[in-house]
């Protein structure tokens, strides 16, 4: 017979047995609770950011929960300070609470040594901190992805994503959630090194929308922020007319690539189909109104 | 009655300046320690190394001005691995203003900070008693620097080479040696430019003051 204490916890899951607490490993390895963690943010809205040739961009999609929610108030993306920007994507009530850590870290960093905190420091203490909360018993972790924007005069533009397990890895471009895949394959066919914040920021919001195709019914909304020389290298929001504007520019340049993939389809069948009924053109009585052959057997 | 003398602490009575000339900034101090009217150290050094191309000079309460540097070169180094850099002159300088600011009330320490970093290149900042933070092309400090102000006034120029701004600190430390009792001994100098650190010292024999003074021109 089975106690109250087994009824309770009827769980047929990959983990079962090693997942109830973040303190365990299980025999593989694995740390179950920081994997559920990541799943948190595997379903949730995605995140990107680019390092450019003059400077660093960020970006986020979020759906409209509801019509009557006043646009704006729920944010992304935040400045931590004056020139490092971070956006967070999963649990959002635990996503600010890293924010807020993170503008407490910057504070005390800037009392101490009197220089800004850099991008790359920043990135290691909230990752530390993020880590902290994997190997208590009492707490668990944060359920969140954070893409940190800074540029500062020791390491120029940076960008680090830090995951729940704490770990966290510089780059020149990240996405995470859940159009993570085709975002990273753009990132890397756009080449952003190259291009300026302004031209990136456009092929931004065309990523952004092509990862929101499958869910074309559900509205959403983007939010983009950049740290360039048109900001005086500080961190701020992307002006809403000139998002707004490259949002429709992005709609527009996707649309017209899906008809021209449309189209290079129909050319496709278009060919093939010619080399069929040009052959049998000729023979009127053996071809029917779908341009067929009709092989008549002689008997 | 040399009795009264026992409870006077340790004090660096001192002469101590620095100067940024064109390619480093080059730190000078006498090396007199007094305990009351006792010199209690004739050669002590007063330049201490924060970091591998942060020094600072310390005047006032000996033991004070130790233990700031200490807990600066302490909170500098954690700084250098945090940024995997060499860590900016300005930050040892507003880590020893926040101990003098803020333990103002405990503690007799003037210090002056002067090093070398790839960001800003030379630079020297000044924390007299109080706990103000200043950056200057010239800092001097300690009891004996009030009888050299007329000549560095005079003499001090912006973008000096190497030998001449070594000549004019060797001049000017040995006249606050000369009237000052509370400097004397040695001048130690410490060279700080972008491809290393060098020390010195001139010996009280080598020092400019035996004969009558002949001012540099």
């Amino acid at each position: 017979t089975q106690s109250t204490w087994d009824q309770g916890f009827v769980i047929k899951m990959a983990g079962s047995g090693y997942d109830y607490d973040v303190s365990t490993l299980s025999p593989e390895g694995k740390i179950y609770q920081v994997e559920y963690a990541m799943k948190a943010t595997e379903n949730s809205s995605t995140i990107l950011g680019m390092v450019c040739k003059d400077g660093v961009l960020l970006g986020t999609e979020k759906l409209i929960v509801s019509e009557m929610m006043v646009s704006g108030s729920d944010r992304r993306v935040y400045s931590v300070t004056k020139q490092i920007g971070m956006v967070i994507t999963g649990l959002l009530p635990d996503g600010r609470c890293l924010i807020d850590r993170a503008k407490e870290e910057s504070a005390s960093f800037q009392k101490q040594y009197g220089i800004p905190i850099t991008g790359k420091v920043l990135a290691d203490r909230i990752a530390q901190f993020m880590h902290m909360n994997t190997i208590y018993l009492w707490a668990r972790p944060y359920g969140c992805n954070i893409i940190i924007a800074a540029f500062d005069e020791f390491g120029g533009p940076t960008l680090h994503l830090i995951d729940p397990s704490g770990q966290c890895f510089g780059y020149f471009g990240c996405a995470a959630g859940k159009g993570r895949q085709i975002a990273r394959n753009e990132i890397e066919k756009l080449g952003a090194k190259n291009l300026t914040c302004k031209e990136a920021a456009f092929n931004m919001a065309k990523i952004l929308h092509k990862c929101h195709e499958e869910m074309k019914e559900k509205k959403f909304e983007l939010e983009m922020s950049w740290i360039c020389p048109e900001t005086g290298m500080t961190h701020q929001m992307l002006p809403k007319d000139m998002q707004k504007e490259m949002e429709i520019r992005a709609q527009e340049t996707l649309e017209k690539e899906a008809m021209a993939d449309v189209q290079s389809q129909i050319m496709k069948n278009i060919n093939i189909c010619l080399l069929y009924t040009s052959d049998a053109a000729d023979d009127t009585p053996c071809v029917d109104l779908g341009g067929r052959r009709i092989i008549k057997k002689k008997k | 009655m040399e009795s009264t003398d026992r409870f006077v602490p340790v004090r660096d009575g001192t002469t101590i300046m620095a100067v940024v000339y064109d390619g480093g900034v080059m730190l000078g101090a006498d090396s007199r320690t007094t305990e009351g009217s006792l010199v209690y150290n004739r050669v002590s050094d007063k330049i201490e190394p924060i970091h591998k191309r942060i020094f600072c000079l310390r005047s006032g309460n000996s033991s004070h001005t130790q233990k700031i540097a200490q807990l600066c070169r302490l909170y500098v180094s954690q700084l250098g691995s945090e940024l995997e850099q060499a860590p900016p002159v300005y930050s040892a300088a507003k880590i020893i203003q926040s101990f003098i600011y803020n333990y103002k009330s405990f503690l007799s320490a003037a210090m002056i900070c002067a090093g070398w970093d790839p960001v800003k290149g030379p630079q020297i900042y000044t924390v007299p008693l109080g706990g103000t933070l200043v950056r200057e092309k010239i800092a001097t400090g300690g009891s004996g620097s009030a009888y050299m102000s007329g000549f560095v006034d005079t003499h001090f120029k912006e973008g000096m080479t190497r030998k001449e701004c070594r000549d004019f600190m060797i001049q000017s430390i040995s006249l606050a040696m000369f009237r000052d009792s509370s400097s004397g001994g040695i001048i130690r100098l410490v060279d700080i430019t972008k491809d290393g650190v060098s020390r010195e010292y001139i010996s009280h024999d080598q020092l400019p003051l035996k004969q009558p003074l002949s001012l540099i021109h």
